[in-house]
């Protein structure tokens, strides 16, 4: 019993998910130590739902991240998502919301195709796409709403509601959040299809030659992607409540990756989790309130980021050293045996 | 054309320079509908100098390229540089001695990213993503919300400097820019390094067995893109005339773009300087027409994010119909012989 115990113990403490919750344990305490306010429920609230869009759009980073590709275009995509659907609901006040969720979803579906294509049968890498669609689906923003924003009034009131009610008491932010990250975890640990898309990730050229179409998976995941980005533009609305061509989603990419990376997803493909996404967002999330709670100046937050992601990246890579080095040994020690 | 200039290799204009040059003759005839000065010499002359500090980040960047690198963080860099400068100088050091800490500040921060891509073995894109957040918040930690100004006359103004005077006259930056070239033609296509370089990126395995210095070489580039940063930092702020903590911001994709545009191969191995000057130029012809035409900075920057991913596109759809073209032939030939 002590045994399995003990094994049970090093397990936990392997993986990786759980050093990075340690970490929030970590910063929880010292952020409410330093600032009682910080565990005001306003707060905590304020986190959360920050949280919920990061989570939305990191889910999706996570499968692209997987496939060996970068999804830089997200924040762009979210707000052509949602100006898009600003734009809808200012002309037809009566429109439904569930009509005008999957419109915002639709377009950033459409976005993702656009990617996905590029990627795939454009053969441009992924970072050189998605850089250019960053500031070409910018510009669409402009070109669509004529440089005019949506304001409050023009923002139909079920939407706004979705970031603050709900049937069940927490917020449909926060339920559209869980849900997404359940769904990759769904996609990536019990279906073939992500298993598919894992084996895309870790070995491409393996996986092409066992018959797996390259074009169709990495279309699907930026399609994915770009889905779930016109959700956190839905999200973004019903958060802020203005959609400005010029603010909406910017920069949103950079805490998106930062988040996937922190969470554990290998840059080069073929690893992460949907957990360790979440606990990422959640890192970011606390990290960016907690700072200005506690009254450093904001400007330390980009440091912050910055560093968090080469320690994560760093330790990460030497894990994976360490593994490699265990598995050469394991198999020698299995041919000295023999 | 006569037929010493027909099918004489001396006087081919090589592949990659094609899209550019269509590129810019196509921006100057539409930015000759709008006005007509846009053509006019001496106009074209000065408004060069807002993009020479994108030009020589984009021929540092083309080295970190080839090398199958990239440096995205060049843009936050050139920032924490003139950050730097900035304090000094208020702080009551003599301008000359706040320059050379600026540049020398671009050195360590491009040695920096260098140092933790190849120690450690982590994939560039990541590492400066990082420092790219890492830098420029340095940056705003340093400044704040604050401007810093009042620079002296000696000090600003570099770009309405007559390095040759007369009526078009040429510029101090556009001299800098052309002797730059120069020089890193002569790195690049003339020198051991440039070799080692190209060859490094076209094939590290074999490079490493022929005795080339991985490491160093690579080495190297981040550091020249660092130093070639802190060169930009001092040229902006003179031209600028002062500093906040936001400045050079997304100069990352304009620089990208110039490489990549000039045809050098993202993954590293193939790549030119003349590629990059004429990219440049047709980068600056595409704004400055748009500029003229009267169109939104956003929609700008969509335009030349267009113009990164056509110009990936492009060859990849040509030599797709080449080799379709080509094995309708041997299939053809095949069958005539039977």
């Amino acid at each position: 019993m002590a045994i399995k115990l003990n094994s049970k113990v090093t397990y936990l403490f392997k993986k990786r998910e759980f050093g990075i919750f340690l970490f929030i344990l970590i910063l929880l305490a010292v952020f409410g130590t330093l600032e009682p306010r910080f565990f005001r429920s306003d707060n905590l609230s304020a986190i959360l739902s920050s949280v919920g869009i990061l989570m939305v759009v990191g889910a999706g980073q996570t499968l692209v991240i997987v496939t060996r590709n970068i999804d830089l275009s997200v924040g762009s995509t979210l707000g052509m998502a949602a100006m898009v659907m600003g734009m809808v609901a200012r002309e037809n006040p009566d429109f439904p919301i569930f009509g005008l969720i999957v419109i915002a979803m639709i377009v950033g579906g459409l976005c993702g195709l656009l990617n996905g294509f590029l990627v795939s049968y454009g053969k441009i890498p992924a970072i050189i796409a998605t850089l250019g669609t960053l500031a070409i689906i910018r510009g669409a923003v402009f070109l669509v709403s004529d440089n005019v924003q949506i304001d409050p009034n023009d923002v139909p009131q079920g939407i706004i509601n979705l970031a603050t009610t709900s049937p069940i008491g927490i917020p449909w932010l926060l339920i559209f959040a869980f849900l997404s990250i359940i769904l990759v975890w769904y996609v990536s640990s019990k279906t073939l299809l992500g298993k598919r898309i894992y084996a895309v990730g870790s070995n491409p050229e393996g996986a092409i030659s066992r018959g797996l179409s390259f074009n169709k998976i990495t279309i699907m995941v930026f399609v994915f992607v770009g889905v779930l980005a016109g959700l956190g533009g839905v999200l973004y609305t019903a958060r802020y409540a203005t959609i400005n061509p010029a603010d909406v989603g910017r920069g949103l990419e950079f805490d998106v990756i930062s988040a996937v990376v922190i969470g554990g997803t290998n840059i080069f493909g073929g690893s992460g989790t949907a957990l360790g996404t979440a606990l990422g967002c959640i890192l970011i999330g606390i990290l960016s309130n907690g700072l200005t709670v506690v009254g450093v100046s904001p400007f330390w937050k980009a440091c912050a980021t910055g560093f968090l992601i080469l320690a994560a990246v760093a330790i990460d890579n030497s894990v994976r050293k360490r593994q490699e080095q265990n598995f050469l040994l394991a198999i020698r020690n299995q041919r000295t045996v023999k | 054309m006569s037929p010493l200039l027909k099918n004489n290799p001396r006087f081919k204009v090589p592949g990659y320079l094609v899209g550019p040059i269509l590129i810019l003759i196509i921006a100057m005839t539409y930015g000759s509908l709008g006005s007509e000065y846009f053509l006019d010499p001496s106009s074209i002359i000065f408004n060069t100098g807002r993009y020479i500090e994108i030009g020589l980040l984009a021929l540092a960047l083309t080295f970190v390229i080839i090398n199958g690198d990239i440096d995205l963080s060049v843009a936050s860099t050139l920032a924490a540089s003139a950050g730097v400068l900035a304090k000094l100088y208020e702080s009551g050091v003599p301008i000359l001695w706040c320059c050379v800490a600026s540049i020398f500040t671009g050195l360590v921060l491009g040695l920096i990213n260098g140092l933790i891509v190849i120690k450690f073995g982590l994939p560039s894109l990541v590492v400066t993503l990082a420092t790219l957040a890492l830098y420029r918040g340095l940056t705003q930690v340093i400044l704040g919300d604050g401007v810093v100004a009042n620079y002296p006359e000696s000090f600003v103004g570099f770009d309405q400097r007559l390095v040759i005077g007369g009526d078009p006259g040429l510029p101090a930056p556009l001299a800098l820019f052309i002797v730059a070239a120069i020089i890193f033609y002569y790195i690049l296509h003339r020198s051991n390094y440039g070799l080692k370089n190209i060859m490094s990126g076209s094939n590290p395995s074999s490079s490493n067995f022929s005795g080339i210095n991985l490491d160093r070489v690579r080495l190297l580039a981040f550091t020249l893109s660092g130093t070639v940063a802190g060169i930009c930092a001092v040229m902006i702020t003179s031209r600028l005339g002062s500093t906040i903590s936001n400045v050079g911001l997304g100069l990352e994709l304009l620089a990208i773009t110039a490489v990549v545009l000039g045809g050098t191969d993202i993954f590293g191995g193939r790549g030119a300087i003349s590629g990059t000057v004429v990219a440049l130029f047709a980068i600056m012809a595409v704004r400055e027409a748009l500029v003229i035409q009267d169109i939104n900075g956003q929609v700008q920057d969509a335009a030349i994010g267009l113009l990164l991913i056509l110009t990936v596109l492009v060859p990849q759809i040509r030599s797709y119909y080449v080799e379709k073209r080509n094995r309708r032939k041997r299939f053809n030939e095949a069958q005539s012989r039977t």
